[in-house]
């Protein structure tokens, strides 16, 4: 008797949350972000909400991952890409809206060092990668394969002609932030990160730039889901490429188009 | 009809389960011993804490591990530091990773099998003048085999397929850490990746149910033996 008292109240409590929290959900905006973006958007997200009271939700991961779910029918009314080519992929198979696709930011490829080691690499065709990774370092980026800041990398590294060694070392992270993390714990002796992602951390150290010509130009495509087009996506679209977003987007290092 | 990077998963994740499930089953076998024979202060806290891998999130216990045994961590800096041994981003660390996980459910096993055990065939065989390391490998030991066997199978399976540890922990290396879980998390982000993501879906479901019989026959098997002996 008491027992089945105590789970009833249990179930009330387990379910009670769930109600409201589902109700919140419906009036608020989803946006899938390249994790690079995370820093950057949450604080334009903040301000937004003080602007027109509507919140925001996000999910950040690579653009590779956010560009599968949103095939798979994810609930994004917004996707920004860290590359032209998921957002490629997802409009040759009619999942944007077209008219919306702006091409907002820039950023920079880094190679980043934990910060206790004081390194300098100029990175040119022919530097020494592996001086910098010693005997038995491993370097990490996002997986070359699919996530854009590893085919960034590849790129850059085969131009400088660095990846057929490189390749032995590689660690292969979900995203660009986890590749990040793996070298603020000083566990991966280098990774290659964007500069916005070096920047926001005080635990990397950015041993070299990759010059700009030896890979793809880094890219941001923004737009509109065609299965969640509403007026309300629009409306933060614009506000993200808006003035006062434009100054926060250079305020955390992203170059604005 | 493989590619050479899907067979190297294969053979990586079989070699890091059982490396996890041979390495990890003495421990198991201790600890399963201790907590079915004996009371002593603080074996709740044991038996929490064999048990936190079956109900922490994968990726709780894979940073655990990272803070714990990475190079930059106290036990990993000590053993890379000591005997130059490194578990990050190695098969090693992958199969640690496995082991953790796959951990409590071999106990759990071996402990219901011991708990089964008839403490008067011990008692027998004490009497007829066995000492206690005699009883255990001659009638303790082969009376749990089949919790044991069963045990160890299913945490085979269980260490085949872990994810959120171990890349959490070793990272997704190419040949090193990439097991078949962590071949087909890559595949489901890479352009026309499902067809290959298909194919290793199904080794791994087929080792899966295989494991699972396996574990059904050998413990049959021993119980049948036993019976006859």
């Amino acid at each position: 008797m008491q027992r089945s008292t105590f789970v009833r109240a249990l179930a009330a409590a387990c379910l009670l949350p769930l109600g409201s929290r589902v109700r919140a959900a419906s009036d608020e905006l989803t946006v899938f972000a390249a994790a690079s973006l995370q820093t950057a958007l949450e604080a334009i997200a903040r301000r937004y909400r003080e602007h027109s009271g509507r919140g925001v939700r996000f999910s950040f991961a690579a653009s590779s991952m956010l560009a599968r779910q949103i095939e798979q029918g994810a609930p994004a009314a917004i996707f920004a890409s860290a590359d032209e080519q998921w957002m490629d992929y997802l409009q040759e198979r009619g999942l944007i809206v077209q008219g919306t696709r702006l091409s907002l930011l820039g950023n920079r490829l880094v190679l980043v060092v934990p910060a206790a080691r004081a390194l300098s690499v100029d990175l040119q065709p022919g530097f020494d990668f592996a001086a910098v990774l010693g005997a038995e370092g491993r370097w990490v980026t996002g997986d070359p394969s699919a996530v854009p800041v590893g085919r960034y990398a590849q790129q850059a590294l085969s131009a400088l002609g660095a990846w057929r060694f490189a390749q032995t070392r590689l660690v292969r992270a979900e995203n660009v932030r986890v590749a990040l993390a793996l070298v603020e714990r000083g566990e991966a002796a280098a990774g290659v990160v964007y500069e916005t992602d070096a920047a926001a951390s005080t635990r990397v150290r950015v041993a070299g730039v990759f010059p700009a010509d030896s890979h793809a130009p880094i890219s941001y495509p923004f737009a509109v889901v065609a299965r969640h087009d509403s007026a309300a996506a629009r409306d933060f679209l614009r506000f993200v490429a808006g003035a006062e977003a434009r100054a926060l987007w250079r305020g955390h290092g992203f170059s604005v188009r | 009809m493989f590619t050479a990077v899907e067979i190297e998963a294969l053979r990586l994740s079989l070699q890091v389960a059982l490396v996890a499930v041979a390495g990890s089953l003495p421990l198991a076998i201790a600890v399963a011993w201790l907590l079915a024979r004996h009371e002593f202060f603080g074996k709740t806290l044991l038996d929490a804490v064999v048990h936190l891998p079956l109900v922490l999130p994968p990726v709780v216990i894979g940073y655990f591990l990272l803070v714990l045994f990475g190079t930059q961590g106290p036990i990993g800096g000590w053993l890379h530091e000591t005997l130059g041994v490194r578990l990050i981003f190695t098969r090693w660390g992958a199969a640690l990773a496995a082991a953790v996980m796959s951990f409590p459910l071999v106990v759990r096993a071996i402990r219901l099998a011991l708990e089964a055990v008839d403490r008067g065939l011990e008692s027998a065989a004490r009497t007829l003048g066995a000492s206690r390391l005699d009883v255990f490998f001659s009638v303790t030991l082969p009376l749990m085999l089949p919790g044991i066997v069963s045990g160890g199978i299913v945490a085979f399976a269980a260490a085949l397929g872990d994810f959120g540890a171990t890349i959490t922990f070793v990272g997704n290396v190419q040949g090193e850490t990439q097991t078949l879980s962590l071949a087909i998390y890559s595949l489901t982000q890479t352009p026309d990746g499902d067809a290959a993501a298909l194919r290793l879906v199904l080794i791994a479901l087929a080792l899966a149910i295989g494991a699972l019989f396996a574990s059904e026959l050998a413990a049959r098997r021993v119980r049948r033996y036993i019976g006859r002996a």
